[in-house]
């Protein structure tokens, strides 16, 4: 599938930052799994044999099996080696297939609850890793996220991301408000109910809170509200905007746009809405700021040299230098996990891509696909990135590696935007 | 269009205000005629030439007539934005891609609009200037441009003496565009500091 990804190599003589300009472009080709694991549907009763009340076998598929094998195929570590269908598995047939590992999956009712089995069996037919799930039908996709949470920390020494979940702002009840979903689109529910224009999620680096932007009292204030939607509470900052909201991920600081009298600035202040400090003090635009993973650090975009550009700075407000050099609009600096590169939206020919900055070597390229594809986002492990595309004439989320492959629509319904990757993978 | 529209309105405002003390006696026909006059079919296109500063008419010749006075304004404070922007009392002032200075339109449009405001109709009602961008720029960004346009219209119109207690400012961004559509026609429309009336 590596020849879906085009690599372009594009001469670029503007700036120190990008020597050399590479286009990588977003597509459906993945990167090179390394261990070929069979993962055959669940055997429907107890591994034991014994008899159980009947499992409603598409409840099962939607509910687990698709959501697992999902996460197992875009695991990065794995390939899904495909069985002849009812086959006994056997060290044999596994040879055959090529699968170094097998996923045995028992799953059956008790009572109201479902209880799944999965057992790691390696080529011997030596168990691996035996792990045992209970819960209502609602929480097999959990379970699913769970088991391949273990299956890669076994063999691959961490978990995987199958567990993070996504902000964002949707406007399929008539206004945008904030929703949430899991990492692979499911699940996606509502969690504020202003009934007026709520954008820009965020969250904190505990992944219980977060903070946005509503214009519910009619100008644009913060808020903070818990991840199942409870606890609001605004932040008054007394400044007007009060937009692009991000919390420290080492204190109780949160960064935002706040403006005296038409002049945005960066400012910090406390989460209980005290101790506004600014940041910037140009006569510019100011906006979209981000911290660095260590705290330390700010990107944030500046209208100072005549158009939008990203800059780096302090947290204490020192030390300006500037990032980007290529295109007249750059906005929505993200910094990645490793706090090395940083992710933003660039103008590239009338459109918007997304461009990667290396700092520590500078280096610089744009992933690019259809349509407009801005407001990036890190996963947790920084192997994804989720951004919005209005590639189908309506904005929505999608997620990608972060060299473009893998690409896959999370949202359909209504319009999507603005997705926020929370912090911690679990 | 609608901008062009509405100049042209209140240019005919302008003259029927002129000629109403003439017959003063039908004055009751005569203030029904700005309403007649919006079911005809718009201006040709070559009516662009005429949307300049010049056409705008001393505003006190509009503001201080018995005619207008008398004029029933509607109480409902969503068809009274609706009406003195239908009569160009109140004027939203548009602006050039990426910027938030006032060119010479914009100035004549918060000009008509701070009289009006200044007027003893006007006086009575707060203002709400709203900051809106076209959809080309990203949103995070365009929400801090919203802000600037605002608060240049609200700046502008304390120099010509609206009182700035009287006037709130918001940001929409790109998230409330006018025109939904993607040509340099809507995204003509959608760069404006909008003005509404509040009670």
């Amino acid at each position: 599938m590596k020849n879906i990804l085009t690599v372009l190599a594009l001469l670029v003589t503007t700036s120190a930052f990008a020597q050399t300009e590479v286009t990588t472009t977003i597509g459906a080709g993945s990167a090179a799994p390394v261990i070929r694991i069979a993962v055959p549907f669940p055997e429907l009763a107890p591994s034991t044999g014994a008899a159980a009340a009947p499992v409603n076998a598409e409840e099962v598929r939607t509910g687990f099996y698709g959501p697992l094998t999902r996460d197992i195929a875009y695991s990065g570590i794995f390939a899904i080696a495909v069985l002849p269908p009812s086959v006994p598995v056997t060290p044999d047939l596994l040879k055959r297939v090529g699968a170094q590992y097998y996923l045995k999956l028992n799953v059956w009712l008790e009572g109201a609850e479902y209880v799944v089995e999965g057992r790691l069996i390696d080529a011997s037919g030596a168990t691996q890793l035996a792990k045992r799930y209970r819960g209502t039908p609602g929480a097999l996709g959990r379970t699913a996220h769970l088991l391949a949470n273990e299956l890669l920390k076994a063999l691959n020494g961490r978990p995987g991301v199958f567990l993070s979940q996504l902000a964002f702002a949707s406007n399929r009840t008539g206004n945008w408000e904030i929703w949430l979903m899991d990492w692979d689109g499911a699940n996606q529910r509502r969690i504020t109910f202003h009934n007026a224009l709520s954008i820009l999620p965020s969250w904190s680096p505990d992944n219980e809170r977060m903070v946005y932007t509503s214009f519910a009292r009619g100008t644009s204030d913060m808020y903070i509200i818990n991840r199942r939607g409870g606890g609001r509470v605004s932040v008054h900052s007394g400044l007007a905007l009060n937009t692009s909201a991000t919390f420290s991920p080492v204190s109780n600081d949160i960064a935002f746009v706040g403006s005296v009298r038409g002049n945005p600035d960066i400012y910090l202040i406390k989460d209980d809405g005290t101790n506004v400090r600014r940041l910037t003090s140009t006569g510019s635009i100011e906006s979209t700021p981000e911290w660095s993973p260590n705290g330390r650090q700010i990107a944030f975009t500046s209208g100072r040299s005549g158009s939008p550009q990203i800059y780096v700075m302090d947290a204490e407000g020192t030390n300006v230098r500037r990032i980007s050099y290529d295109g007249n609009w750059n906005d929505d600096a993200v910094f990645a996990p490793d706090g090395e590169r940083i992710a933003y939206t660039s103008r590239v020919n009338g459109r918007f891509q997304i461009r990667i900055a290396n700092l520590i070597t500078s280096e610089n390229h744009i992933v690019a696909g259809e349509g407009s594809n801005e407001q990036p986002t890190w996963s947790p492990d920084g192997q994804w990135i989720a951004f919005q595309s209005n590639r189908s004439g309506k904005w929505q989320v999608y997620r990608m590696r972060a060299d473009g492959s893998d690409l896959l629509q999370l949202t359909f319904t209504s319009e999507n935007k603005e997705p926020d990757w929370s912090k911690k993978p679990e | 269009m609608t901008r062009i529209w509405k100049a042209l309105l209140t240019s005919l405002v302008i003259v029927l205000v002129v000629l109403a003390p003439a017959c003063k006696t039908t004055k009751k026909k005569v203030d029904t005629k700005p309403v007649v006059e919006t079911t005809q079919p718009p201006p040709p296109e070559i009516a662009v030439q005429t949307d300049t500063a010049t056409t705008v008419a001393p505003p006190d010749d509009f503001v201080k007539t018995d005619t207008v006075a008398e004029e029933v304004i509607p109480t409902g404070i969503e068809e009274l934005n609706r009406w003195v922007h239908d009569k160009g009392y109140i004027r939203d002032a548009f602006f050039t891609y990426d910027e938030s200075t006032l060119d010479a339109d914009a100035q004549a449009a918060l000009s008509a609009s701070a009289n009006w405001l200044k007027s003893a109709q006007g006086a009575n009602y707060r203002l709400l200037i709203q900051g809106h961008c076209d959809e080309r720029g990203t949103e995070q960004y365009n929400l801090a441009l919203g802000d600037r346009r605002a608060n240049v219209a609200k700046d502008y119109l304390a120099t010509l003496g609206v009182d700035a207690s009287r006037v709130q400012t918001v940001s929409y961004g790109e998230e409330r565009p006018f025109e939904e559509g993607h040509d340099e026609s809507a995204w003509a429309q959608n760069r404006r500091a909008h003005l509404v009336l509040v009670q």
